[in-house]
């Protein structure tokens, strides 16, 4: 420190408003600057022995003061006597506590509304994957709120038929297993087959038939078991585990009984001969089917009766049975998808034919221009 | 009336009189009328007009109440007022009227003479800091007096309030530069009336 800032903060010093540091450079400097020393000293001096007495107040001021008060406090405008009860409230407000206290409330409250949020106090609502049964899953309990509309529940036997045949019969095979796995559901209701479109529609979650009519009149029945469902089971079982000729003999068994599952079981029947022999002799079967059983398994054995004969390059007999199926609403759609398939198909084949056919007319041509040379070599033996 | 605690700071007196407590605003009477009293007499030099000033200054106090902040400095509001009432009393007196300490105090002629009204009769507080005799508080009293009134002024608030710097800058509006400097001048002066004691040579050993 030096003396001129010595100078500047004397006062501070003299006075105790320096911080210690300051301080105690200010007195260093002092054991060694006898200007500052001085300085110092004299104001020190000053100051101890200039004190200014104080001068009592008038006897009664503070009397005369608080009674002023009072009077004043009397007379205090209705504006201000307001504003000091609001400064009241607000000073009370503004207390730590009560903040502490709205905060706490503020918690409390906001755990509440997330604790009542959490899903586990609300009803039990399992979705599946869309297209997977829920039946693929044993403990699922799944909720129809609402009947589905008809494009809905319509069967899709686009899809079904897009789908490979192993794929199809496993959607077969879970519509089927379904059933058991509810044991509040009757077993003749559970244990009723169903073709692709059916296991489709409720694999969609609709869960409601798409067989109309003689569905509904097959659950009416549900409860009665009789042999011919063991004989339907055990069908069902040699179809799923692939043992399609013995499914073939026992589904056809059991059409030929004309029971309540002739419908379903013919149409198994030839499925299990389709994989048997293939489209050629199962497509015939189809139709028959088809003839046999006016309604939605008869639908299904005409649109698996069409898909055998495009297969087989039958174009125009499977477009008779796209044509046919194209005037049911549940088909309509894919039918007309089908047609259009077709109409594709042939405009390729006859674009290909052009070809040929151009081809072919060019040939004979050439190997008219190319004749009379080569017969040349020829004319001179005979010449 | 609700007791008050002793140990209660101004700003927080004064926060219980803004809700109330009558109790508050005695006992920020009973600790401020004294030095401001003193304030406004060295000021204004008419120990009844000081009263009557005083009085003033509390009466402002309770009129504003509800404006004072709670993060405030109470002694710096307080002394504002104090300060700005003066100035109001000075210029309707118009002039400064240096009242000799040897007339008598107030409109009484037969009345004390002000150099004795300034004697301090209560021996604690010059016990503080040494005794001191007659003729130097005389001379004390002497000095502030000539000082140049901004002079003065800072000095009754430093020593008489004993507000720090900061605050003096605050209520007079100047910077605190010019407080210390103005400050430093003041003792000088008081110095100059005071080296010829034997009580200033006995401090400066």
């Amino acid at each position: 420190m030096d003396c001129e800032k010595f100078d500047r903060i004397v006062l501070d010093l003299l006075y105790d408003e320096l911080d210690e540091l300051t301080s105690a450079a200010a007195r260093r400097h002092m054991e060694h600057c006898t200007r500052c020393r001085g300085i110092g000293a004299g104001l020190r001096a000053t100051r101890e022995v200039g004190v200014l007495p104080l001068v009592l107040a008038p006897e009664g001021l503070e009397r005369k003061i608080l009674e002023a008060e009072q009077q004043a406090t009397q007379l205090l405008p209705f504006g201000k006597r307001l504003g000091r009860g609001l400064s009241l409230l607000a000073g009370y407000a503004m207390r730590p506590q009560l903040s502490m206290a709205a905060l706490l409330m503020l918690m409390i409250g906001s755990s509440l509304f997330f604790l009542r949020a959490q899903p586990g106090d609300r009803e039990h609502v399992l979705v599946t994957e869309r297209g997977v049964p829920e039946s693929d899953n044993e403990s699922a309990t799944a909720v129809v709120p609402k009947k589905p509309s008809p494009a809905e529940a319509a069967p899709e036997p686009a899809r079904a038929t897009a789908r490979s045949a192993p794929h199809f019969d496993d959607a077969l095979a879970r519509r089927d297993r379904a059933p058991e796995a509810k044991a509040d559901r009757p077993m003749a209701a559970a244990t009723e087959p169903a073709p692709a479109p059916m296991a489709t529609a409720e694999a969609r979650g609709g869960g409601l038939s798409a067989f109309g009519a003689d569905d509904k009149q097959a659950e009416g029945n549900a409860d009665v078991t009789s042999d011919s469902d063991a004989s339907y089971d055990a069908a069902m079982a040699a179809y799923r585990d692939g043992r399609y000729s013995e499914a073939e003999r026992r589904f056809g068994e059991i059409a030929n009984q004309a029971g309540e599952h002739a419908a379903n079981a013919a149409l198994y029947e030839v499925q299990a001969l389709r994989m048997v022999s293939g489209c050629p002799t199962a497509a015939p079967r189809f139709e028959d089917v088809h003839t046999r059983y006016p309604g939605a398994v008869g639908n299904s054995a005409a649109w698996q009766a069409a898909d055998c004969y495009r297969s087989l390059g039958e174009l125009a007999r499977a477009r008779q049975n796209y044509d046919e199926l194209a005037t049911d609403p549940n088909y309509k759609a894919r039918a007309s998808e089908a047609l259009a398939e077709l109409d594709q198909r042939a405009a390729d084949q006859g674009s290909a034919a052009r070809k040929g056919a151009a081809a072919g007319a060019a040939a004979p041509t050439k190997k008219a221009a190319s004749a009379p040379a080569a017969a040349k070599p020829a004319t001179p033996p005979s010449q | 009336m609700a007791a008050v605690q002793g140990d209660a700071t101004d700003e927080m007196l004064m926060v219980r009189y803004q809700r109330g407590e009558r109790a508050a605003f005695a006992e920020l009477v009973r600790r401020h009328s004294r030095p401001i009293y003193n304030f406004v007499l060295r000021q204004l030099r008419v120990p009844s007009v000081a009263e009557d000033v005083t009085q003033d200054v509390f009466m402002r106090l309770v009129q504003n109440a509800a404006e004072f902040k709670h993060e405030a400095r109470f002694l710096t509001w307080l002394y504002t007022i104090a300060r700005n009432l003066c100035i109001d009393q000075l210029r309707k007196s118009s002039h400064r009227r240096h009242a000799s300490l040897d007339e008598p105090v107030g409109d009484n002629p037969d009345g004390q003479p002000l150099i004795e009204s300034l004697s301090d009769p209560n021996p604690q507080t010059s016990a503080e800091r040494g005794a001191l005799s007659s003729q130097v508080r005389s001379s004390i009293v002497k000095a502030v007096d000539s000082l140049p009134d901004d002079q003065r002024e800072v000095f009754l608030l430093r020593e008489v309030a004993n507000l720090p710097f900061r605050d003096i800058a605050e209520i007079t509006g100047v910077g605190e530069n010019t407080v210390k400097s103005r400050m430093r001048y003041a003792l000088d002066r008081l110095k100059d009336a005071l080296c010829d004691f034997e009580e200033y040579a006995r401090a400066l050993r």
